[in-house]
């Protein structure tokens, strides 16, 4: 009988904490009021992603979000979100792996009242105006690409040939890269050959493809369309080892990372396409602040436009610190 | 009749045999074949030089892998410890200079590869499953400690300020660059011959000295080597520091060959392509039978197999395809060789 009793008192305990937890205790927020901020990212190991972290953390202060960083794969991604869920955060900036995987959380957490700003990449094709974010803030690698193949085209109006050494394959940066440079040049820049590297964006295996080129293409190499700056320092060295003048050829790489800043600086690069992680994590915050405030964002795709660096331009954009 | 029959299966078990322990070779032979038709630019000197050059960091890994499996282990902490000597390494060269920043990382592969050694005889881990389960781990550990230590950047040898002649050096120079004569051996990479070097080193510790001998009774048989008297629990920390010494050599070959070194993506896919140098050799997935020349085959193998395809211009993807393949034929192959052991 006292079993039963207890039993009853602590199942009514239960149902009075669950009810009360399901009340609105949500405080009424003030404009400017301190906020909570998750950074979910993908691995850390990505140097564009660390120091994007490190930048939200940097910048936070000046809208009065303090920020938690989190990076992983799909399923950490995932559990992220729902922590920050859990933990009541206040907006989540988010950079998936997978944008598809994540809906189902993101969708959780807006329903639970989070902003969801998503953080160089944006929506999947035909999900703009459906995808569950308030706002995005980031450049676009097909738009790179484009601008790039533009580039080239106006560089060599008479024509010339090039190879492509492309990021990891199957990435979707790689992908965007490589079909952005064919949506921008003209017909008289021509592909001798195209690969990708196997490994995450490593560039002793760019070094690899690009000693491959020149022996298979030699001197009819006018331009290496390379997809990220660290590999086109193997392609720089690659180059070098065979006894070519690295100024001989038009070596591109994308980034903006002070690699690409100093080899364009050195000549040894003629371009360097970049993305401003710090001017995507300022909009990002920037956004979140004015929806905190309760204000709202237009338009929600925000295009952080790429830097066109070259030894001409090298002076008129911050040195990156990444 | 009937012994004619027999001397007759005899003699094809022989060509089998044949075919078992030489099919690295004979694949070797048909690639270069085919890829000199195909494109006649693969006979250059050139790319003789390229092929001899991308020997660099995954030959070094290799020959320590060798080590680990011949003793019946396997080691997928390679990842992990390349990233953490590289970028250690390179950190310390503004500091102390590029020869003891150099010497600090090879002290600091055997001590990586000592320690995931004596952890797998602490916790009692005598089989390959458990040493896999267990280095993965310390993989995790170490390629997480070159994050904090570096803060997830890379280190660009661009913003070195010390001078650094043999990191230059080391996989774009040639014995030519050093000796200054102008000959077929011009062409020859500096990494290829510390390779040789290295290779000749191993070779002779494996085949002419006590405690190499003992590797691949430890792999052949774990328990009836350590019934035999031997210091089975060393020969496993000895064989991981190896391993860890020739994957400190790899971490410096793998940064001078790029000017650029990122923690964690320096040191990816290394685990996979060392196990797979060393099986499609002929070194025994399950321990006791190889040795560090057929590794070489193995490697040799790979890097072939990748230059020709880039040379005929084979799509990226039907390149790892074709790699996953090589892989998938050694290991039954190896389980062919075993069966009929």
């Amino acid at each position: 009988m006292k079993r039963k009793i207890l039993a009853i008192l602590l199942v009514t305990a239960l149902a009075l904490v669950m009810v009360a937890a399901c009340g609105d205790d949500t405080p009424d927020r003030q404009a400017g009021d301190s906020a909570r901020g998750m950074f979910i990212t993908q691995s850390l190991t990505n140097a564009s992603q660390a120091f994007s972290a490190d930048e939200f953390q940097r910048l936070a202060g000046e809208f009065n979000i303090e920020m938690t960083i989190a990076g992983g794969d799909v399923a950490d991604n995932i559990a992220s979100i729902e922590r920050a869920i859990a933990d009541g955060f206040d907006a989540i900036f988010i950079n998936p792996n997978d944008i598809e995987a994540v809906i189902p959380a993101l969708t959780r957490a807006r329903e639970e009242g989070i902003i969801v700003g998503l953080f160089s990449s944006q929506p999947p094709e035909g999900m703009a105006e459906t995808y569950p974010y308030d706002f995005f803030a980031g450049s676009d690698d097909v738009l790179g690409g484009i601008q790039a193949g533009e580039f080239v085209s106006q560089q060599f109006p008479n024509g010339a040939n090039f190879v492509e050494v492309g990021g990891q394959a199957g990435h979707i940066a790689a992908v965007s890269r490589h079909d952005g440079f064919r949506q921008g040049k003209n017909d008289n820049i021509v592909e001798l050959a195209s690969r990708f590297v196997t490994g995450p964006w490593e560039s002793g295996e760019a070094r690899d493809i690009m000693e491959d080129f020149l022996v298979t293409f030699g001197d009819q190499i006018d331009i290496v369309w390379c997809h990220w700056d660290n590999g086109a320092s193997g392609v720089i060295e690659a180059v070098v080892a065979a006894g070519i003048d690295p100024t001989d050829i038009f070596i591109i790489g994308y980034d903006g990372n002070s690699t690409g800043y100093q080899q364009v600086k050195d000549g040894l690069q003629a371009l360097s396409v970049g993305q401003s992680f710090t001017n995507m994590a300022r909009e990002s915050l920037r956004m979140a602040r004015t929806m905190l405030d309760g204000g709202t964002v237009s338009p929600r795709l925000n295009w952080i436009p790429v830097d066109m660096v070259t030894i001409d331009t090298i002076d008129s954009f911050p040195w990156p610190a990444w | 009749m009937l012994k004619q029959e027999a001397l007759k299966k005899k003699r094809l078990n022989k060509v089998g045999d044949f075919f078992m322990e030489y099919l690295v070779l004979m694949a070797i032979v048909a690639l270069v074949i085919v890829t000199a038709i195909v494109e006649p630019r693969f006979l250059t000197a050139n790319n003789f030089r390229n092929i001899m050059g991308q020997f660099g960091p995954l030959s070094f890994t290799a020959l320590g892998m060798t080590f680990i499996i011949l003793g019946g282990f396997i080691d997928l902490s390679l990842p992990g410890m390349i990233s953490l000597i590289a970028m250690i390494t390179l950190s310390l060269f503004d500091v102390i200079g590029e020869v003891p920043a150099m010497i600090f990382g090879m002290a600091l592969g055997v001590f990586l590869g000592a320690f995931n050694g004596t952890l797998l005889v602490r916790v009692g881990a005598t089989t390959q499953a458990k040493a896999l389960f267990i280095t993965f781990g310390m993989s995790q550990i170490y390629g997480a400690i070159s994050q904090l230590i570096t803060g997830g950047h890379p280190i660009s040898r661009l913003f070195i300020e010390h001078p650094a002649p043999i990191t230059q050096n080391l996989s774009s120079g040639t014995i030519g660059d050093i000796f200054g004569f102008s000959s077929f051996l011009d062409s020859i990479p500096i990494t290829f011959i510390v390779f040789l070097f290295f290779l000749a080193i191993l070779f002779i510790f494996q085949k002419k000295t006590v405690l190499g001998r003992s590797i691949n009774y430890t792999g052949g048989n774990f328990l009836a080597a350590e019934l035999g008297g031997i210091p089975t629990k060393r020969i496993m920390v000895m064989i991981y520091s190896i391993c860890g010494f020739m994957v400190a050599i790899g971490a410096i070959a793998a940064f001078s060959r790029t000017p650029v070194a990122a923690p964690e993506i320096i040191g990816a896919n290394y685990e996979r392509d060392s196990i797979m140098a060393v099986v499609v050799g002929g070194t025994s997935l399950t321990g006791g039978r190889g040795n560090v020349l057929r590794t070489v085959l193995g490697v040799s193998l790979i890097i072939l197999l990748s230059n020709c395809m880039n040379l005929m211009q084979i799509n990226s993807h039907l390149q790892e395809v074709f790699r996953g393949a090589v892989l998938v034929t050694a290991i039954w192959l190896d389980h062919r060789r075993h069966a009929n052991a």
